[in-house]
């Protein structure tokens, strides 16, 4: 028995480590509810109005721009030509625009991108999933994430061309 | 102190130990000599008292303190103390901006109290790690005490120092006038009648009985760091689950993050009539609902679950009317009866086209808010939805768009073909409801975009084909895969209370020297039963002897 005793202790003391450092670790970074610079983009699986579903896992490695908007809303209807422009402008560079659409059918959001002419993907997100895993109030919500899936920014309201193109200067800029 | 470690008996002892582990003759003397003997862990030494602690003994040292463990305890109470002063950021649903929230609502106070974070006192950092640490001290302490308590009342020595058993608390000396072996013989089924184990060797003897209460202690033990860690590890993905869902009347809807769908069937408000209300209520205008109930079906996803572009296969796995307190349950995931709204909401209609200059009628075509169709064809029309608008406005530039996502006046424009019509096909703007017709002047739109509304129309022929979601009734999701495990906790930590509380751990000693008998006895709690019985076990060997001159009460004057 005698010989036991020190890896036992040893062994309890680890798991001690092991296991309160988990609990104390998530405690001081799962805290908050509201997502945050610096988390990590929450996988999503949508739809999209190319009738493909869209995984956050296939632009792993690329930068992107995650853009939530309605077409009911104002901000977010004005700001749409900033987006096209940049993502075509960005699109060598490797990186993505994505618009998730907030709660609206195929056919609104079908026909908004045609009137406006948008071609980057845009996923429709019927059942808010997105929406409520990326705590969107507002909209237009605007997330920058870098190429490792991390949240670089978030801006809420519309952008402009050049906080955009700045923006996606410095996701891109090593 | 602690140098001399073997015993006159012979017996060599570990570091620390209070009473020789064979014999029973003190080693240590814990309090003034001559005095009641401590008889914790049977004198035992604690697993990590050493001569000399290295670094890993002494973090284990601190853990196996019950001092530190009272700390720990006390300074862990004074914490959650302070998570009472003002309501947790928790308990608040949608709380968009806490800290202005604790500001206004309790002043500068609040706002320290929620820059400190003690608005979140049970997840912060130091409060999960005083958990932690009397989590730590609770395997600790109990290592170090369970086993050398176990070792010692393994293996106990019949015959023990006369020390031993003198300074015992219940203590008999007197002479027989038998031989001891015959004497030792005579006792023992006495001792036995009265269920102990009886142990005897020449002229000493060991009766114990209910042994098993000495683990109490560590049971309680045991069930506490279950409970611990169920608390601590409620929060991994997957356990934990507190959601607010609406549910619009007759869609299957999913609840987020797992595989369930919830069908809100029907639900049913009932209000208090006026005389069924209190006196001070009456003639207020005050509604007090009486009844809040949703039909709830409960489904289950089989495939095609993750895939968005495919229709889920649900099946379904229960069905319960939830009301305020009678919340549907199924294998832990519970639905609330939470909150209600009475807006009637537009699913479909299915109106007939009408020639108006025939008098003719065309179809009844089901016209879906979400996802309808894009084309119908009515006897020799065609319909082509071109677009849609859910909340109909006309914007600056005098465009159509919606104001909203949300049907409250649902605009269709159609192109429509067909005979009399112009071969490309004439576009049509249709308001399903009576009310939005006439105050966005469905005609008068219909002449500037091509004058059919002279031709033709569309008509809703009964208001048994308009479809609405009556209500929403919001309910509040939980799960909480963590409270069997609290649960069994408890219910082991029960255990050891009982076996601690309800059963005592006694033994009696005997040693026979020249005549003479001494009998030390020792119990865990209760050391007036131990006395009785010891007098009714010795009556019959026909040594009377008074209760209370048992008491070896040397340090109780």
């Amino acid at each position: 028995m005698k010989k036991y005793r020190r890896p036992v202790q040893i062994v309890i003391l680890l798991l001690v480590v092991i296991l309160g450092g988990y609990a104390i670790g998530s405690a001081v970074l799962g805290s908050h509810d509201r997502l945050q610079v610096g988390d990590k983009a929450p996988s999503f699986s949508l739809l999209g109005i190319d009738g493909r579903v869209h995984h956050l896992k296939e632009y792993e490695g690329k930068a992107m721009v995650i853009n939530f908007w309605g077409s009911w809303c104002k901000p977010c209807v004005k700001e749409m030509p900033a987006l096209q422009q940049q993502a075509e402008k960005w699109k060598d560079k490797g990186v993505v625009v994505l618009g998730i659409n907030a709660g609206e059918d195929e056919m609104t959001v079908q026909n908004f991108a045609e009137d406006r002419g948008v071609t980057f993907p845009i996923l429709l997100d019927p059942n808010s999933d997105a929406v409520r895993d990326y705590n969107i109030s507002p909209l237009p919500t605007t997330f920058f994430v870098s190429a490792k899936g991390n949240i670089t920014s978030i801006h809420q309201g519309e952008l402009d061309l050049n906080t955009l193109d700045s923006q996606i200067g410095q996701l891109v800029a090593p | 102190m602690i140098s001399n470690t073997k015993c006159e008996c012979g017996h060599q002892n570990r570091v620390g130990t209070v009473l020789c582990e064979a014999c029973g003759k003190p080693l240590i003397e814990l309090g003034e000599a001559g005095e009641v003997l401590e008889m914790r862990y049977d004198g035992a030494a604690r697993r990590s008292q050493r001569a000399n602690p290295n670094f890993i003994d002494q973090i284990w040292n601190f853990f196996s303190s019950v001092k530190v463990a009272i700390y720990l305890i006390i300074l862990t109470l004074l914490g959650a103390m302070l998570g009472t002063v003002f309501p947790q950021v928790s308990t608040f649903i949608n709380l968009q901006n806490p800290e202005e929230y604790y500001k206004k609502t309790y002043g500068t106070l609040g706002g320290i109290y929620y820059s400190l974070g003690l608005a979140d006192t049970y997840n912060s950092w130091w409060f999960i790690l005083l958990l932690v640490m009397i989590g730590s001290s609770l395997v600790i302490c109990s290592l170090d005490r369970v086993l050398p308590l176990y070792k010692a009342l393994s293996k106990q020595k019949i015959k023990k120092h006369m020390e031993f058993l003198t300074r015992q608390r219940v203590v008999y000396q007197g002479p027989i006038l038998e031989r001891a072996e015959e004497w030792i013989r005579r006792a023992t089924p006495v001792l036995k009648k009265k269920g102990y184990r009886v142990h005897s060797e020449g002229a000493a003897l060991l009766a114990e009985k209910q042994r098993f209460s000495r683990w109490g202690p560590y049971v309680i033990h045991i069930g506490l760091i279950i409970f611990l860690l169920a608390v601590l590890f409620r929060g991994l993905p997957g356990l934990h689950m507190d959601e607010y869902v609406s549910f619009p009347e007759g869609e299957a809807k999913r609840i987020p993050g797992t595989t369930f769908y919830l069908k809100n069937e029907q639900f049913t408000v009932n209000y208090y009539s006026e005389k069924e209300l209190p006196k001070e209520f009456q003639n207020t205008g005050k509604m007090l609902p009486k009844l809040f109930q949703t039909k709830a079906v409960l489904y289950e996803c089989t495939s095609s679950c993750e895939d968005p572009s495919k229709t889920p296969v649900l099946k379904e796995v229960a069905r319960h009317d939830i009301e305020v307190n009678k919340p549907l349950d199924y294998k832990g995931l519970v639905a609330y009866q939470y909150d209600f709204d009475l807006t009637p909401k537009l699913r479909s209609v299915q109106p007939v086209l009408v020639n108006k200059v025939t008098g003719e009628e065309y179809g009844k075509f089901k016209l879906d808010m979400m996802n309808p169709k894009r084309s119908y064809t009515l006897g020799p029309y065609t319909l082509e939805l071109k677009n849609k608008y859910m909340d109909f406005m006309l914007n600056d530039d005098g465009e159509p768009t919606s104001k909203s996502p949300n049907p409250n006046a649902p605009a269709f424009l159609f192109l429509v073909k067909g005979p009399d019509l112009p071969k490309e096909g004439a576009q049509f703007i249709y308001f399903p409801k009576q009310i939005d017709k006439a105050r966005f002047q469905q005609d008068l739109i219909n002449e500037k975009l091509g004058g059919i509304e002279k031709k033709l129309d569309l008509d809703v022929k009964a208001m048994s084909d308009v479809d609405f979601a009556k209500s929403t009734s919001f309910l509040n999701i939980r799960m909480d895969r963590a409270m069997p495990f609290v649960w069994t906790g408890l219910a082991i930590v029960m255990l050891g209370l009982v076996l601690g509380f309800y059963w005592t751990h006694r033994r009696i000693w005997l040693r026979i020297d020249d005549g003479q008998l001494t009998l030390g006895g020792h119990t865990t709690k209760n050391f007036f039963g131990l006395r009785r019985e010891v007098v009714s076990i010795l009556k019959p060997l026909g040594v009377e002897v008074d209760e209370k001159s048992l008491d070896n009460g040397r340090n109780q004057e």
